[in-house]
């Protein structure tokens, strides 16, 4: 139950889109894009999110397509993750998201919607973040693209108003070898104590987190120390501790002890699988 | 037509199946207004102000209730204010209600009340709640009203203790040549029903309160109201539908006095009060928490002696259940063994948690997961197989239990034999455990379990048959529906008596106090045995009014006369008979005349000699038998990180005859789960504030579908001579053994002896690693 009064819209274009939220925010009005809407509805119950104008942008034209051009992915952010599970075009990314939440939530939650959203494991951005994506912003002036280490660090960084409209992966990425691991507090249910994405390029391996921080992150240095290869793994990983960023998470899934213990185990995890072979 | 055993399919699925049942909320009535809580955000505080104008000032609002000394209420103490003045004691407690014209204009309104607190120091566990100088939950714990037979401590957190007294704890521990001490201790957690509580109150024109609530006790729904307002019995009509699951949390009454207060706010109309899930968790009671300690003797052969036992029962900031909740843990304070020197001391303590209601088992899982465990620490020191320790002890006919009731093969089940097949089917031979490679280890543990109910002393059920035209017949029970399938129970035993075609009984749901006959309370496994034994009554009068309409009509005696099939007939020649559908409205001559109306019979069973307990020992007869079992549990862990996968759960229950096959096995099967859950997952995490942290379904998971094991099931059958057909109480039992099994499983495969609940790989971890208990 929402307590709160809100306008309802939902603009035909992009262009409409961003016209319509800073005409609202000249009315004195809070307006939020709805996507799949799930954070909007299970937060505006408990007064964590507040809008009195919800422009639901799901009648935009390709938010909800998956598609090929010219050399890359193209996915709407507003596709939902069982359709990124079921179509699978980017096994890295469908075996990450088809452990995010469970089925009912996922057949709402949309990818841009978990990448934006404040819940902050946001995991699904962990694959973009280790495949060079590109992500496609709608701006007051269009739709305009940029290397998603640009404008996402720990969260997506929006003027007010833009939104994230979809997403270009690179296709030579879409089958490099790659591990997705994610690491609860018990069985196969809840939030990640550790969740990690890594891939293989050239030799090198790339590894981006969630659950360990109240962030998502991938950290260059962390990988540079995993791709030493002068050292054991196990050291490379003790290594690669000193660069994790702070704070790691302390709260009702687990202590930050436990989790770097869980984080040391799953890295190890992770780099013997990718250095073990292509096959993952 | 024979139904006793046949899997059934109970009367309401069509309506479960379809989405068409209706549960309390699914009401909706013109004119009903609409209430919401204002909660505590904290454990402990004063009020210092509550101010209501702002909420005042939004359309619609047309009750605001708090700040007002409203009657003191509470099942044994009357220690809780209906809704908290000037004091909060936990995290959730209503603090102020807002009656409305519609759920979302109370919202609004509760969220522009501004409150300010003070806080005060809190009680965070039942251990610190016992320390001497502690902060005290209720300060004038001497003034409050209470029932007979509780016994709270002024100036202590002590709500009331229960005490066991058998034989002699000198001469046990002499006998004892081993002696093995344990301590366990868990927080309070959560029933997380689908259906969260909902309660319709209504005061009429001429005073009568119409109460439609989500409950499992919708007759104690009267009795209270007498006790707590002053309202006769006859004067409070209650109406309980179709209950979305409940384990003993609905049957605490708390939604239903609250939504009374804003009937009565709003000059009597009806007002819904409907948890969110969140208020579900932490305002409505919970499952108690437990810290407790055990020390148990024995002779160097394996044989128990002398079992010395401290339960400190988390019971939160009001006693309410708690009370009774921790004396049925002092009844049945051991495992099902024999033992001749017991001492058990059982403590209902305050603390500033969310307050307890009774949790499927009501206590016993608990007290289990203490003594089950002390069991294995016991094997470990005599170097004995935990199997073989508890078979050597194993309670039989002609042994005493800890409230030194002398029992027969008719008031217990076969533990002997229970322990003998989990042996089997576990393979136990093989080993408990096995390191399948340099990481995996594969372990396997048991429990033992026994329960027995602690009814009041004449808790009774009744039924009612009422006759259709047709022959068919209504049955009306108090029993309510909770998810169990027991009315479906209740329809074979009288299709079994009555020897006739089960599609021709129909069931009465909905459960209305004013015309449904009382069952004490639908409870603790008894539903079968209570509602069962009343369904037989009824049964014995409808035959005999049959059989006396019928020998009229055929000139037969009615010792000649038998009723089956739809028909009564001449037991010399089954061609002279009248059919029911023909006399079930009386009989009517051919040429007008007609003899009898209607058939209407009725039964009741009251629960045969059950006492009082001592208040010094605890002797007496609290429950009319024990159903017990042995379970199992087998484990795939991964020593490297501590994570593990439960392979395997087993329960070898004698339950007594089983009526249904199916229906049995669905309740042990969905124990089991909640078992596992509450052993392996589920907990209230709290701040050193005393503040639950996790209060909603993301952060607190109950076991989802995909995550449970094979599921193992047997049933022994040694009958219950008294019940129907010889069953006994199996709703809870499932459950009962799953946290010890769990914890002696994970035990021996770390070589730890664990303490805590719920078994989480970072408290595995933790114990293994040396870390201090600090947080898990």
């Amino acid at each position: 139950m929402i307590s709160f009064d809100f306008e309802y819209f939902k603009p035909k274009t992009i262009q409409e889109t961003i016209h319509l939220f800073h005409s609202l925010v000249t009315k004195k009005k809070t307006p939020l894009y709805y996507s799949g809407g799930t954070e909007i509805i299970t937060l505006g119950r408990l007064n964590l999110v507040y809008t009195d104008a919800v422009i639901d942008i799901n009648a935009l034209p390709e938010y909800h397509t998956i598609r090929f051009s010219e050399g890359y992915l193209v996915i709407g952010a507003g596709v939902s993750l069982t359709k990124v599970e079921e179509e699978n075009p980017f096994p890295l990314l469908s075996k990450t998201v088809s452990e995010i939440a469970d089925r009912t939530a996922r057949n709402k939650i949309s990818l841009g919607g978990n990448i934006c959203g404040d819940i902050f494991y946001r995991e699904a951005v962990l694959p973009l973040l280790i495949s060079d994506s590109l992500l496609g912003i709608a701006e007051i002036d269009g739709l305009h693209y940029y290397p998603i280490n640009k404008v996402f660090n720990r969260e997506i960084q929006l003027q007010k108003g833009d939104f994230l409209f979809n997403i270009l992966i690179d296709q030579t990425y879409l089958d490099l070898p790659f591990v997705s691991m994610k690491r609860r507090q018990q069985w196969n249910v809840g939030y990640p104590l550790v969740t990690i994405c890594a891939l293989k390029k050239d030799e090198e391996v790339r590894m981006a987190f969630s659950g360990v921080c109240p962030f998502p992150f991938r950290s260059v240095e962390m990988e540079d120390v995993f791709n030493d290869k002068s050292y054991s793994l196990e050291d490379r990983v003790r290594r690669s501790l000193q660069y994790l960023p702070k704070p790691v998470l302390n709260d009702v899934e687990g202590s930050s002890e436990y989790r770097i213990f869980v984080l040391q185990h799953t890295i190890l995890d992770a780099l013997q699988k990718l250095e073990g072979g292509p096959n993952v | 037509m024979e139904y006793i055993g046949k899997s059934v399919i109970r009367k309401e699925a069509f309506e479960k199946v379809t989405g068409k049942a209706k549960y309390t909320n699914d009401f909706q009535e013109t004119g009903t207004l609409h209430a919401k809580m204002l909660i505590s955000p904290y454990a402990h505080a004063n009020i210092a102000s509550i101010d209501f104008s702002e909420a005042w000032k939004i359309p619609g609002v047309k009750a605001i209730l708090g700040d007002e000394p409203f009657p003191l209420v509470g099942e044994e103490i009357k220690d809780r204010s209906p809704i908290a003045y000037k004091r909060v004691r936990y995290h959730g407690e209503p603090v102020a209600v807002v009656v409305a014209e519609d759920p979302i204009t109370a919202k609004k309104a509760v969220d522009a009340i501004k409150v300010s607190y003070e806080s005060l120091p809190v009680v965070n566990s039942p251990r610190e709640a016992f320390q001497e100088n502690a902060v005290l939950v209720h300060e004038n714990l001497d003034r409050y009203e209470k029932r007979e037979g509780v016994y709270p401590v002024p100036k202590t957190n002590i709500a009331n203790l229960d005490k066991i007294r058998k034989g002699n704890m000198e001469d046990g521990f002499r006998e004892s040549d081993v002696v093995a001490e344990f301590q366990i201790s868990f927080n309070p957690s959560d029933h997380a029903a689908m259906e969260t509580r909902c309660s319709i109150a209504e005061i009429r024109a001429d005073g009568e309160v119409i109460i439609t609530t989500s409950s499992q006790a919708p007759f104690a729904i009267k009795k209270l109201m007498e006790w707590y307002f002053g309202i006769e019995p006859g004067k409070v009509i209650v109406k309980t539908p179709l209950v979305g699951g409940a384990y003993g949390g609905k049957a605490a009454v708390q939604l239903e006095v609250i939504a009374y207060l804003a009937s009565k706010a709003v000059a009597g109309q009806p007002v819904k009060l409907f948890n969110s899930r969140e208020e579900d968790m932490i305002t409505s009671p919970v499952h108690i928490g437990l810290d407790a300690s055990i020390k148990l003797g024995a002779t160097k052969d394996g044989f128990l002696k002398a079992a010395e036992i401290q339960f400190l029962f988390d019971g939160g900031a009001y006693s309410d259940k708690g009370v009774d909740i921790s004396r049925a843990g002092a009844v049945d304070c051991t495992g099902p063994y024999a033992i001749d020197h017991i001492w058990c001391d059982s403590y209902c303590m305050y603390t500033n948690h969310p307050y307890a209601s009774a949790y499927r088992g009501y206590s016993h899982a608990e007290v289990l997961f203490a003594f089950e465990r002390t069991m294995d620490v016991l094997a470990e020191k005599l170097n004995m197989d935990p199997l073989e320790l508890r078979y050597k002890n194993a309670i039989r006919p002609g042994d005493t239990t800890p409230t030194q009731v002398l029992l027969s093969s008719s008031t217990v089940g076969n533990v002997p034999k229970c322990i003998e097949r989990l042996k089997e089917l576990m393979n136990w031979a093989e080993g408990q455990r096995m390191e399948i490679d340099d990481r995996k280890i594969r372990a396997k543990g048991i429990s033992c379990i026994w329960k027995t109910s602690t009814f009041d002393t004449n808790a009774t059920s009744g039924v009612i048959l009422t006759f259709n035209p047709d022959g068919s017949i209504n049955l009306m029970s108090g029993v309510v529906e909770i998810g169990t399938g027991t009315k479906t129970v209740l329809a074979q035993i009288l299709a079994e008596r009555m020897k006739m075609d089960i599609s021709k009984i129909h069931v009465k749901m909905l459960v209305d106090t004013q015309t449904t006959p009382e069952h004490w309370k639908t409870v603790g496994s008894r539903g079968t045995l209570m509602g069962g034994r009343a369904v037989l009554n009824a049964a014995d009068e409808a035959i005999r009014k049959l059989k006396e309409v019928a020998s009229c009509v055929l000139r037969v005696p009615v010792e000649e006369l038998e009723v089956a099939d739809g028909k009564v007939y001449f037991l010399d020649n089954p061609n002279v008979f009248v059919e029911i559908k023909d006399i079930a409205y009386g009989y009517t001559f051919p040429n007008g005349n007609t003899i009898g109306g209607q058939i209407i019979a009725s039964g009741n069973y009251t629960l045969t000699r059950m006492t009082h307990l001592d208040r010094e020992t605890g002797k007496g007869k609290p429950g009319p038998e024990w159903a017990v079992g042995a379970q199992g549990i087998e484990v795939e862990l991964d020593k490297r990180d501590y994570t593990y996968r439960i392979i395997k759960a087993y329960s070898v229950v004698d339950i007594g005859t089983v009526l249904n096959e199916k229906a049995a096995r669905g309740q042990v099967m969905g124990a089991m789960s909640m078992g596992i859950a509450f052993g392996g997952r589920e907990t209230f995490v709290f701040d050193p504030y005393g503040r639950v942290l996790n209060p909603q379904l993301r952060t607190y998971r109950p076991l989802h579908y995909g995550e449970q094991p094979e599921y193992i099931i047997e049933f022994i059958e040694t009958p219950h001579i008294i019940a129907p057909y010889g069953a006994r109480g199996g709703g809870e039992h499932g459950l009962l053994g799953m946290p010890a099994a769990l914890g002696n499983c994970l035990s021996a495969a770390l070589g730890v002896q664990l303490k805590h609940l719920p078994l989480i790989p970072e408290l595995l971890w933790r114990a293994q690693e040396g870390w201090k208990d600090d947080i898990v």
